[in-house]
C-alpha cells in the first residue's frame, strides 16, 4: 500500500483525532477487578461445560439449603388464603415452637449460616448469602459498604469481587443478580444458580461509587429491577434487561418486585409525618400506578405473586408493630398482624422477610430485648423457629429474594 | 511482528528473580507468594503507567467513545494482568494489549450491532476539538467512524499504528490478502462518504 493522498488525509485525522488524548483512566484496581470478572467468567464456562457433559448440574450448595420451587402451582389454580378475621397477635414467647428454618438464616455473632440441613461456620459475617454453583456468594458489610465475595463449598472465601449494592435472588432460587463497582461505573449481573454463563452484565454510565446501584428483585426470568441513588439522595428505578437499564417512572424508590406478575411496588413519597407507597406495572414500562396507600410500605411480594407484605409506613427505628398481607393486585389487607408488647416494651419487625413458600413468611421481631425469628401463616398460625443464636444479636434473614 | 510469547509453567518458574529467592529463604512460601504477587503488581502497575495514555488513543480510535475506550482498555489490561506471569517477551506487550483490543471491539460491535444499527443516523462522538484541523480531518475522522468494525480496525492499525499488511494480518487473525481488501474496501467506502470539499478524486487517488 503506497501512500495517497486519500490515505495521508486519513493518517493525519487519525493523528489529530488522537494526538489531543491524554488520558488514563485506569487504576490497577479497576484492572484487578475486570481480571477477576473474567476468571469467574472463565471458571463459569468450563463449569458449564462439564456440566454439560454429565448432563446433570446440582449445585452442593443448593442441595444442602434444599430452596424448594416456591411456586409449582401456577396462581389459578391455588386455593384461595383462609379468611382470617381480627388481627393475629405475634406473641414470640407463647407461640408454638419449630425446631428447624424454612428458610436459611445468619447468626452474626456465631458467624454461621442455619439451614434446614443444619448450621455452617462462616469466616465472616455475611449480610446476605445464597447458593451459588458449586458454593455459595454472599455480601459482607463495612459500615455500610458492601462487598461481593464467592465462597467454596466449604464456604472458605474463594474470590473477593468489588463494592457491591447488594444481591437478590429469584423466588424459585434458580436465578440471582447484583450489583458491582468496577473502579469506574456501576454495573449489575444476572446469573443462574446451577450452572451457564453469567449472562448479563447491564453497565451503567461511568460514576462514582457513591451513585450506588442497588438490586431490588426480579420482575421477570430476565429482567431485574435496580434502584440508583445519584449521590444526592434522589433515587432512579430502572428495569434492566440484558441490554440497556431502563429507566421506570411511577415510584420514588422501588422496593420489591415479582416475577409472576410483573409487578413492582415501592415508595411514591416520604415526609416527615410518614410515606405513601404504590404497586406498578414493571414491565409495561410506563410505570402505570395499580394502586397507592399510605397506610403501609411495600416490602416483599409471595411467590407467586398473589400477596404483598406491608409495614406500617411510620415504623419506627425499632420497626414496625404490625405486619400487613395485602392482596397484591388490589391493596385490600388479607392479614394482619401485630406484636403483643408489654407495657413500655418495645417491639418491632425487621423489614427484611423472607416467604418459605406462598402462604407462609418469616420474619425477625424484636421483642423487648430480644430478638426471635417467627413463621407467620396466611391462615393465621405463628411459630417460633427455636434455633438459639450464639449472642445477643439473634438470628435474620440470610436471603433477599 | 507483534505477537507475543509465551511460555509454560508458573511465575517461580519464569520469574525467580534474586528478590524471590531471598524471600523465601527469609520469610517462607507463603510470604514469597504475597511477594511474588506484589511483584507481579508492581510490574504491572509500572507498565501501566507508562503506556496507558497511548493505548488508550488507539482504543478511543477503535471504539469511537470514551467509555468505549476505556473499557475496551480495561479489558485488555485485565486479559494482560491474568497472563502476566507467562509473558516472556516484553517488549510485545502493547502488541498484545492492541490485539486484544482490535478482537473484543470486533466481537463488541457483532454483538451490539442491533442496538448501533438503530443509532446510525446519530453522529457519532466527535471526541476532541483539534484547533489545527482545518475541518476536514474532523469531517474524515466522522466517516471511518461509520466503517464496518473490521475496516476500521484495519485503517486504525495501518494508518494510527502504521503496522505493515502482514503485522495487521497477524493481529486480527487473518491473510494478509484479507487485509488488503479490507483496507480497499474501507478506502473505498470513504471516498464514498466523503464530502465533495475533501476531493479526494482530484487529489491523485485515480492515477494510483
Amino acid at each position: 500500500m503506497s501512500p495517497t493522498p486519500l490515505e495521508d488525509q486519513v493518517h493525519d485525522a487519525l493523528h489529530r483525532t488522537a494526538a489531543p488524548l491524554h488520558r488514563a483512566p485506569l487504576t490497577v484496581t479497576d484492572v484487578r477487578t475486570r481480571a477477576r470478572r473474567i476468571r469467574r467468567r472463565r471458571a463459569a464456562a468450563a463449569g458449564a461445560a462439564v456440566a454439560a457433559v454429565l448432563a446433570v448440574a446440582v449445585p452442593v450448595g443448593v442441595g444442602m439449603v434444599n430452596p424448594a420451587p416456591r411456586s409449582d402451582v401456577p396462581p389459578a389454580t391455588q386455593p384461595p388464603a383462609p379468611a382470617v378475621t381480627g388481627t393475629v397477635r405475634i406473641d414470640p414467647r407463647s407461640a408454638e415452637v419449630v425446631d428447624s428454618t424454612p428458610v436459611p438464616l445468619v447468626d452474626v455473632d456465631g458467624p454461621s449460616l442455619i439451614t434446614s440441613d443444619g448450621t455452617l461456620t462462616l469466616p465472616e459475617v455475611f449480610d446476605t448469602l445464597t447458593p451459588y454453583r458449586d458454593g455459595w456468594v454472599g455480601v459482607t458489610m463495612d459500615e455500610g459498604r458492601g462487598t461481593l465475595e464467592f465462597l467454596t463449598a466449604d464456604l472458605e472465601v474463594e474470590d473477593r469481587g468489588g463494592p457491591t449494592g447488594g444481591l437478590v435472588v429469584s423466588p424459585d432460587g434458580t436465578r440471582v443478580a447484583w450489583s458491582e463497582y468496577t473502579g469506574s461505573r456501576w454495573e449489575v449481573a444476572m446469573a443462574e444458580v446451577g450452572g451457564g454463563v453469567e449472562w448479563t452484565y447491564l453497565r451503567f454510565p461511568p460514576g462514582p461509587e457513591d451513585q450506588r446501584v442497588e438490586p431490588v428483585g426480579f420482575v421477570s426470568e430476565v429482567e431485574v429491577v435496580v434502584r440508583q441513588n445519584d449521590g444526592t439522595g434522589r433515587v432512579t428505578d430502572f428495569v434492566a434487561d440484558g441490554d440497556t437499564p431502563v429507566e421506570l417512572p411511577g415510584l420514588m424508590q422501588a422496593e420489591a418486585a415479582s416475577p409472576a406478575t410483573g409487578a413492582v411496588a415501592g415508595v411514591t413519597r416520604s415526609t416527615v409525618e410518614g410515606s405513601c407507597s404504590a404497586v406498578v406495572d414493571g414491565r409495561a414500562g410506563n410505570g402505570r400506578v395499580m394502586w397507592d396507600t399510605c397506610d403501609y410500605t411495600l416490602t416483599s411480594f409471595s411467590p407467586d405473586g398473589r400477596h404483598l407484605v406491608g409495614l406500617v409506613a411510620s415504623g419506627g427505628e425499632y420497626g414496625s408493630p404490625t405486619l400487613a398481607v395485602l392482596d397484591a393486585a388490589t391493596g385490600e389487607p388479607v392479614v394482619d398482624f401485630e406484636v403483643a408488647a408489654g407495657r413500655r416494651q418495645i417491639v418491632g419487625i425487621d423489614d427484611r422477610i423472607a416467604w418459605a413458600d406462598d402462604g407462609t413468611l418469616v420474619v425477625r421481631v424484636m421483642h423487648g430485648e430480644d430478638y426471635y425469628v417467627v413463621q407467620l401463616g396466611l391462615d393465621g398460625t405463628v411459630q417460633r423457629v427455636g434455633i438459639a443464636s450464639a449472642g445477643a444479636s439473634g438470628l435474620s434473614v440470610a436471603e433477599v429474594r | 511482528m507483534v505477537s507475543m510469547t509465551l511460555i509454560e509453567g508458573g511465575p517461580e518458574k519464569q520469574m525467580g528473580s534474586q528478590n524471590q529467592r531471598s524471600d523465601r529463604t527469609a520469610h517462607g512460601t507463603a510470604d514469597g507468594t504475597a511477594d511474588s504477587r506484589a511483584d507481579k503488581d508492581a510490574d504491572f502497575s509500572a507498565y501501566m503507567s507508562a503506556r496507558q495514555a497511548a493505548l488508550y488513543r488507539t482504543a478511543y480510535l477503535l471504539a469511537g467513545d470514551h467509555a468505549g475506550a476505556e473499557d475496551l482498555l480495561q479489558n485488555a489490561f485485565a486479559k494482560l494482568y491474568l497472563s502476566w506471569d507467562r509473558v516472556r517477551d516484553r517488549e510485545a506487550l502493547d502488541g498484545y494489549v492492541r490485539r486484544i483490543m482490535v478482537n473484543e471491539n470486533n466481537s463488541l460491535w457483532r454483538r451490539a450491532w442491533k442496538r448501533r444499527e438503530h443509532s446510525t443516523d446519530v453522529l457519532p462522538e466527535t471526541g476532541t476539538v483539534d484547533t489545527y484541523d482545518d475541518g476536514m480531518g474532523g469531517a474524515l475522522w466522522s466517516f471511518v467512524q461509520t466503517l464496518p468494525p473490521k475496516q476500521r480496525s484495519v485503517i486504525v492499525l495501518r494508518y494510527y499504528e502504521q503496522l505493515s499488511e502482514a503485522e495487521i494480518a497477524d493481529v486480527l487473525g487473518v491473510s494478509v490478502g484479507t487485509v488488503k481488501s479490507q483496507a480497499s474496501r474501507a478506502l473505498a467506502g470513504l471516498r464514498a462518504r466523503a464530502p465533495r470539499s475533501l476531493h479526494p478524486h482530484e487529489s491523485g487517488d485515480d492515477a494510483r
